[in-house]
């Protein structure tokens, strides 16, 4: 035994540093380390390839030559908007689309929404700086462009030193916008300037953004009235609920959409107004409502029943109860699927092909299919296309992940 | 007046305020209210049907289709019902979904325990696939092979691998396989092969329970293999004697005739290989997820006494913490077993023949309104069939008394 303790030791060289978290991670042992090994040589050949081609190989015309087209779709057409033009209808929808995320970034005051908010306002920003040609883009369409940098911080500033920073307000707002989006966009019989594009010109990334901002805010309520009417004691309505929830979550999306194009026209009077757009969007909320409504009764089962005990016992009613106690804990337990979900909602959009709608996908295949020279362009194409939505999800679930660590789920 | 309305109670109780009562109104009103509009819904398409003179019934199912079907397992002739074609259809789907369901099962595992691998490069890697492939919508997935697929040089020009073995072109993968030489041995030597698997399980299953009850080493899972090898080795050889030549040859993809086109061996076409590389690659990116999510929910403890009771880091995983996790995964993946059926009806969008691209053709010469509830029974009883297997194993599995 040492009377005199010396300082103590530094810890081996292997055990520290990047050389000590190789050895812990990546060469552990033999068999780790021919894993390693595979591994490497696989990523070293797909980085290789990939760039090569990425850099090299692949032609992007293609992306160039579609350009709006995956935006808007025809929608700025002669077809769509004869003798005028209309590109500014959807332009100004985005303008109000980053003075709401900037709404967003003042009300929440930082996090994650300002990151969003930021990549918003500058991606659509920067949109006004390619590199086409005057005749192509004019003046008009890069300002209104460029324009969405100062929209978001009048948004930002809206939300901080006006009393419209709250988040009523901005749910309020949002809901405005949409209908105002819609209204802009599908225009005004006899307003001068508004004239109106029926919805079958409606196409590219702002349908699919349109049916998925529509689809997630409805489908939400009725899922969880539809969780309810399950869960409820009223034979009635409980049977009215399993059997609706069990018809749209067993037959596949597609089906359904072209069902109501050929079958809903027949059960409405001829005169009633509808159009094939907004019947996929009553179709695709309905049909992410039933999937809603099982992630969302999944969260009421796992809650304790101990809550709604308390619940009633310190006097609550019954709604009080299931609105106040229960829904908000079931609904924070579940956000990961919620959210699972309304990706999906936003991936399924891409299935409005099947009623004739040009969305993003399906305008980059017409496009392919109609135009011999570019038919061997069509992996740079669909590349492009999955790199776009994968922006979209991703960034949802990267929202979620944070939204989530904020509201403490799986700590307390 | 007001007297009157408050004069109306039942027990004692003010009738809009009595539980019983107002559970009663709601269920009625909400009965009526559907009911009322199912009626008009009907009703509307009952004169729309009768003022268009749009055709309806069930009468066209015993017409003949007259269409051909591109893929087809069974035999299937233009002049066949339409009752026959909706058959072939839905072999078509169920084929797509086994095959896929097995291969994404398949895959997701290998992924799900790649993404838990101690080693940093390995995780890293599962993480990417899952995060790529199961956040673009399987449509763009199954263009973007489509294409691929399409741009592979024609049948004539195809390419050849493997010695004349195998055989690319854009409609499909041909590769040698096994065919039958003579129907009565083939069939005898496959009867055989059966028996020799059930008799593996029974010499599995009795050393199994020798080696509980002994604690003697009984070796029941080699026991088992070697049973099913020598019983099928031994047959082949019989069936061989008794038919004069094996029951099986091997067959190879040759290019024959004026337009080189590839016959013999087993051919895998374009529709379905693309079909299959999407479903499976999509549904094996959530599939992982949940195994992943369910070998997580397994508690350390259990991994830790697996450890100090000296097994290897691969024992542990396959008797220990994947049973157990299998309680977790087994749901959702059964959930992910019907998405996946339900998603192979993007076939059509690609060339695949299946349940829902036929039916969408039909439409154009039968009635839709038949059309679309045979499309939906179809549906719902695979769903339905899919729930019933995951009931069953719920039940075999779940915790006892718990």
């Amino acid at each position: 035994m040492e009377a005199n303790p010396t300082a103590p030791l530094l810890p081996p060289r292997s055990e520290v540093g990047i050389a000590g978290w190789a050895q812990r991670n990546l060469f552990a042992n033999w068999h780790n380390s021919i894993l390693t090994l595979v591994s490497a040589i696989l990523v070293a050949l797909a980085l290789w390839f990939g760039l090569k081609w990425v850099i090299v190989q692949a032609d992007w015309t293609v992306i160039v030559k579609l350009g709006g087209g995956f935006i808007i779709g025809q929608y700025n057409t002669e077809a769509a908007c004869s003798g005028q033009n209309c590109f500014w209808r959807p332009q100004v929808s985005l303008l109000m689309v980053t003075t709401l995320t900037g709404m967003a970034w003042g009300v929440a005051g930082g996090g994650v929404a300002r990151i969003v908010a930021l990549s918003v306002g500058i991606v659509a920003a920067a949109f006004a700086l390619l590199p086409y040609s005057m005749e192509t883009m004019g003046m008009d369409v890069r300002l209104l462009l460029a324009a969405n940098l100062p929209a978001l911080l009048i948004g930002w500033a809206l939300a901080r030193y006006t009393p419209l920073g709250s988040a009523r307000w901005l749910s309020i707002m949002g809901v405005l916008a949409f209908l105002l989006t819609l209204v802009l966009l599908r225009g005004l019989q006899g307003v001068p300037g508004l004239q109106p594009v029926s919805v079958i010109y409606w196409g590219g990334l702002m349908v699919n953004l349109l049916l998925a901002v529509g689809g997630i805010t409805i489908s939400l309520p009725i899922g969880i009235a539809l969780a309810l009417g399950r869960r409820s004691g009223l034979p009635v309505v409980k049977t009215l609920c399993v059997f609706f929830i069990e018809v749209f979550r067993g037959v596949p999306l597609i089906t359904l959409l072209f069902m109501s194009q050929t079958l809903v026209p027949l059960a409405f009077p001829e005169d009633f107004p509808q159009n094939q757009l907004f019947r996929a969007a009553v179709v695709i909320t309905l049909f992410s409502a039933a999937y809603m409504a099982e992630n969302i009764r999944g969260g009421l089962q796992a809650l304790h029943p101990g809550q709604a005990e308390a619940a009633r016992a310190l006097g609550l009613a019954g709604w009080q109860t299931t609105l106040l106690i229960e829904l908000p804990q079931a609904i924070r337990n579940v956000i990961p699927a919620i959210v699972g979900q309304f990706i999906g909602l936003f991936k399924d959009t891409s299935l409005v092909y099947i009623i004739g709608m040009l969305d993003i996908v399906e305008v980059g295949r017409a496009f392919i299919l109609g135009t011999p020279e570019y038919r061997g362009s069509s992996r740079e194409l669909f590349v492009f296309v999955a790199l776009v939505f994968w922006v979209f999800t991703y960034g949802m679930s990267y929202v979620s992940r944070r939204v989530e660590r904020h509201l403490g789920v799986g700590l307390r | 007046m007001v007297a009157d309305i408050k004069s109306l109670t039942y027990q004692g109780v003010p009738v809009w305020r009595h539980a019983q009562i107002i559970r009663w109104v709601v269920q009625i009103v909400s009965g009526v209210l559907v009911v009322a509009l199912v009626v008009w819904f009907f009703a509307n398409v009952t004169n729309a049907v009768q003022d268009r003179d749009i055709p309806h019934g069930f009468s066209f199912l015993s017409r003949e289709y007259q269409t051909p079907i591109g893929e087809h397992f069974i035999p299937y002739e233009s002049s066949d019902t339409f009752l026959y074609a909706i058959v072939v259809a839905i072999t078509n789907t169920l084929i797509v979904s086994i095959a896929g369901v097995i291969l994404a099962t398949l895959l997701g595992i290998f992924i799900g325990v790649a993404r838990l691998s101690g080693n940093w490069l390995v995780s890293r890697l599962a993480l990417v696939y899952i995060e790529f492939f199961r956040n673009v919508p399987l449509l763009v997935q199954l263009l973007f092979w489509f294409f691929i697929i399409l741009a592979l040089p024609v049948e004539s020009d195809a390419y050849n691998i493997f010695a004349g073995n195998a055989y690319i072109s854009n409609s499909g993968v041909s590769m040698a396989w096994l065919s039958p030489t003579n129907t009565a041995a083939s069939t005898a030597w496959i009867t055989l092969v059966v028996v020799a698997i059930v008799a593996g399980f029974i010499v599995n299953r009795r050393l199994n329970r020798r080696e509980m009850q002994t604690g003697q080493a009984s070796y029941p899972f080699m026991a088992g293999w070697a049973t099913v090898i020598v019983i099928g080795v031994a047959s082949w050889i019989v069936v061989g004697m008794i038919a004069g030549g094996s029951p099986f040859a091997v067959s190879s993809p040759e290019p024959q005739g004026q337009f080189m086109r590839i016959s013999g061996g087993f051919t895998l076409r374009a529709g379905l290989l693309v079909v299959l590389l999407g479903l499976v690659m999509y549904t094996a990116a959530f599939i992982a997820e949940i195994v992943r999510a369910g070998i997580q929910s397994v508690s350390r403890g259990q991994t830790e006494a697996a450890r100090a009771l000296g097994l290897s880091p691969m024992e542990t995983l396959r008797s220990v913490t994947f049973p157990q996790a299998l309680r977790v995964i087994i749901p959702p993946l059964i959930s992910q077993c019907l998405n996946l059926t339900k998603n192979s009806s993007l076939g059509g969008a690609v060339g695949y023949s299946d349940l829902t691209s036929v039916a969408l053709t039909m439409t154009q010469t039968a009635p839709a309104v038949s059309i679309f509830l045979i499309i939906m029974a179809s549906y719902l009883a695979m769903s339905l069939t899919w729930s019933l297997i995951g009931n069953l194993y719920n039940r075999r599995a779940g915790f006892i008394g718990g």
